[in-house]
């Protein structure tokens, strides 16, 4: 249900406006409201102004900003380690850490440069020692001591190889050899070796093929083949060790001075949300105003805090909400234990006006009702019962998960009570096996009855909806509208009793007076709402009719049990039936639980809750500190 | 011939609103997944926009049931 507010006003002297701030802050109660009108009466608007910080607080915030700003870009620096807490107040030491931060930065940027750039370079130098990996027993396997010329190549993929020797030899005629090998990522490399004389022939092959040469340092250009595979690793080696290093320097910095300057952090946001705060306080010569909005049960506790806090120097007053400030009014939402699973569907729609209702009630009330209506069945509701229980025992941390079996569990338990009136267990097998029989309707058999039936629930929900409506119209004043829901309600609430007389002939049903009331209604309803209000007044029987899905998508799951049930039965095997009968029943009772669900949601988000919710409320934001 | 033609008729007064039903919702289904995408807040309103065009084939279903009930 949508919890009462109160439209509160606080005073008091201008100096003690951060504290002040600071403390509702702490209590997390209060939502500012930046917008004067409806607080003031509109003679005293122009006595009282916004709130300028003066000179020396706007110097102060422009500090706290730049000062962030450096922590900030020194953090990007650093590790993201975890960190003690730090017990240090930052405000004493303020203008240490704020040239310190300075410093800091400087070397921190240092050394991010110095990693940077060692890691660019293992990088490349790890890659060449995997390619050399390779080379090294190919270039041993020919000699590589020897005054032959080696060329490493990359091979596009195994397909290539072939062409690429036949090529290869008919261009040296023969005086070359190539040899390959794959490294780990799938990459072919080859080792082509030949004499000094075919080198240049070569090289213009592979410029002309378009074959990559592997690329080594310019520093190692000089030594021979198979001598810098070995430096290769020397030179890995020591960068690594280097990068280490500074990594190290790093973490140990980051020990020493994370906890310091993220609790400096902390301090810095807590005070710089405080002037943001500001933004919503107005003043006359001594005093600051802030209007806002509040919980009414908590107004007498903050009054308390405020006088314990200020000596009585800060004034909490009520003031009257008027008819013209309930569109913002902000909106806060609270449902008992057993409700409270169902916000998880109220969410889906746009927060209701605070004179509004709230969904979550009429969702807890009915949607586990016509869930139960349309699955009906015993053993589903067993079976969903049972997953329900089995999810919140094993997910009790997972909110939503677990307020989603919450809701199964309870629209478990009116399925098994329909299931008991309409005498069926997984389809019609309780009747074959335990004789079970309907207490009230067979649902596969009394298809008018069951639409009837279904028609009837529409009907009470759509006129309860209907009824809600005028009352929510009263509320706001708008009787004219309050009036067209009436006529709405009374026509349909006649032509239901009209075909009840037909359907049902008694004495005192007498269908003419009754029809002629209707026409005399629909012809009050025009002079009302207009032209245009006999629409809405089909629209609601649309919406009734609306409600026959109870009765059809309840006959797919009946029709698609007994199906289950025969098949399982034509098999002529236990095992086999059993297996078969369960797969059917088990894809019966998935569509089991997302059709309804989606219809029962349907029906209250289209059919009744247009009949008197109004959405789009303002969310209750208060003014809280940032969760550690 | 005339059960033939009322069950015929039944089985068009169902179908035919099932298939502009579908239709319909194939439409706004994969307009509304495109919405989502960018606001997912909108998931109620999409629920709706698509289950609108259901009542359609519930009207048909009504229809086809008093169609079988005069057989």
């Amino acid at each position: 249900m949508i919890i009462k507010m109160s439209k509160v006003e606080i005073v008091g002297p201008k100096d003690q406006l951060l504290e002040v701030l600071n403390l509702l802050r702490g209590k997390g109660v209060f939502h500012p409201e930046a917008e004067v009108h409806g607080y003031v009466p509109t003679e005293d608007e122009g006595r009282i102004r916004e709130l300028l910080l003066d000179e020396g607080a706007v110097g102060e915030k422009l500090f706290f900003e730049k000062f962030r700003a450096r922590i900030l870009k020194l953090l990007d620096c650093l590790p993201d380690l975890p960190s003690r807490t730090a017990s240090i107040r930052p405000l004493p030491i303020i203008d240490i850490l704020y040239d310190l931060v300075a410093k800091h930065l400087a070397s921190c940027h240092e050394w991010n440069q110095q990693r940077q750039t060692l890691r660019e370079e293992c990088e490349t130098l790890a890659r060449y020692v995997r390619f050399w990996s390779v080379l090294e027993p190919l270039v041993d396997e020919v000699g590589g001591d020897s005054d032959l010329k080696f060329f490493g190549v990359t091979i596009r993929s195994a397909a290539e190889i072939v062409p690429f020797k036949a090529l290869l030899e008919k261009q040296t005629r023969g005086r070359c050899r190539l040899s390959t090998a794959s490294i780990e990522d799938g990459t072919i490399i080859g080792l082509i070796t030949t004499d000094p004389e075919m080198e240049p022939t070569l090289r213009q092959l592979l410029t002309d093929e378009r074959v990559p040469e592997l690329n080594l340092p310019e520093a190692l250009d000089d030594l021979p083949f198979w001598k810098k595979s070995a430096v290769l690793k020397r030179l890995l080696r020591e960068r690594s060790s280097r990068l280490q290093g500074v990594v190290d320097k790093l973490e140990e910095f980051a020990h020493h001075w994370l906890p310091v300057y993220r609790q400096a952090l902390d301090w810095l946001e807590e005070r710089l949300s405080l002037y943001q705060a500001t933004a919503s306080a107005y003043e006359t010569r001594q005093c600051f105003i802030i209007h806002g909005w509040m919980t009414s049960c908590g107004v007498d506790d903050l009054r308390k805090d405020l006088n314990a806090a200020f000596s009585g120097q800060v004034l909490i007053h009520e003031l009257e909400i008027h008819h013209e400030d309930l569109d913002r009014v902000p909106v806060l939402m609270q449902n008992p234990l057993y409700f409270k699973p169902f916000e998880l569907f109220a969410r889906l729609l746009p927060l209701p006006k605070y004179s509004s209702y709230d969904p979550t009630p009429f969702l807890g009330l009915f949607f586990p009702l016509l869930f139960g209506m349309i699955l009906g069945d015993i053993g589903y509701g067993l079976i969903l019962g049972l997953i329900a229980a089995l999810l919140i025992y094993v997910f009790p941390e997972r909110r939503n998960l677990s307020d989603g079996a919450k809701i199964l569990g309870v629209s478990a338990a009116y399925t098994m009570l329909f299931g008991i009136l309409f005498g069926e267990l997984f389809g019609n097998l309780g009747r074959h096996l335990l004789g079970l029989h309907p207490i009230w309707l067979e649902r596969g058999q009394a298809i008018l009855p069951m639409i009837c039936f279904a028609l009837s629930v529409g009907t009470a929900h759509i006129l309860f909806g209907l009824g809600l409506g005028i009352r929510y119209e009263i509320r706001r004043k708008r009787h004219r509208e309050a009036l067209t829901k009436g006529i709405n309600l009374l026509v349909i609430f006649l032509i239901g009793l009209t075909l009840i007389a037909e359907l049902v002939p008694h004495p005192w049903t007498v269908t003419i007076p009754l029809l002629a009331t209707v026409l005399t209604l629909v012809s009050m309803l025009v002079l009302v709402g207009g032209l245009l209000a006999p629409l809405e007044l089909l629209k609601n029987f649309g919406n009734i009719i609306s409600y026959v899905r109870l009765m059809a998508i309840g006959l797919c799951s009946v029709l698609l049990a007994e199906v289950a049930n025969r098949l399982g039965g034509m098999t002529g095997n236990v095992i086999a039936g059993f297996l078969v009968a369960g797969v059917l029943h088990f894809f019966n009772l998935v569509l089991g639980v997302f059709s309804p669900t989606v219809h029962a949601l349907r029906l209250h988000y289209v059919e009744f809750f247009s009949k008197f919710l109004e959405l789009g409320g303002r969310r209750f934001e208060p003014l809280s500190k940032k969760p550690k | 011939m005339e059960k033939v033609l009322l069950a015929f008729a039944a089985a068009l007064a169902v179908g035919i609103p099932a298939l502009a039903t579908a239709w319909a919702q194939s439409r706004i289904g994969s307009a509304g997944a495109g919405t989502l995408a960018e606001k997912p807040e909108l998931t109620g309103t999409i629920i709706i926009l698509i289950a609108i065009p259901e009542t359609m084939v519930i009207l048909g279903f009504v229809v086809a049931a008093m169609i079988l009930v005069m057989i």
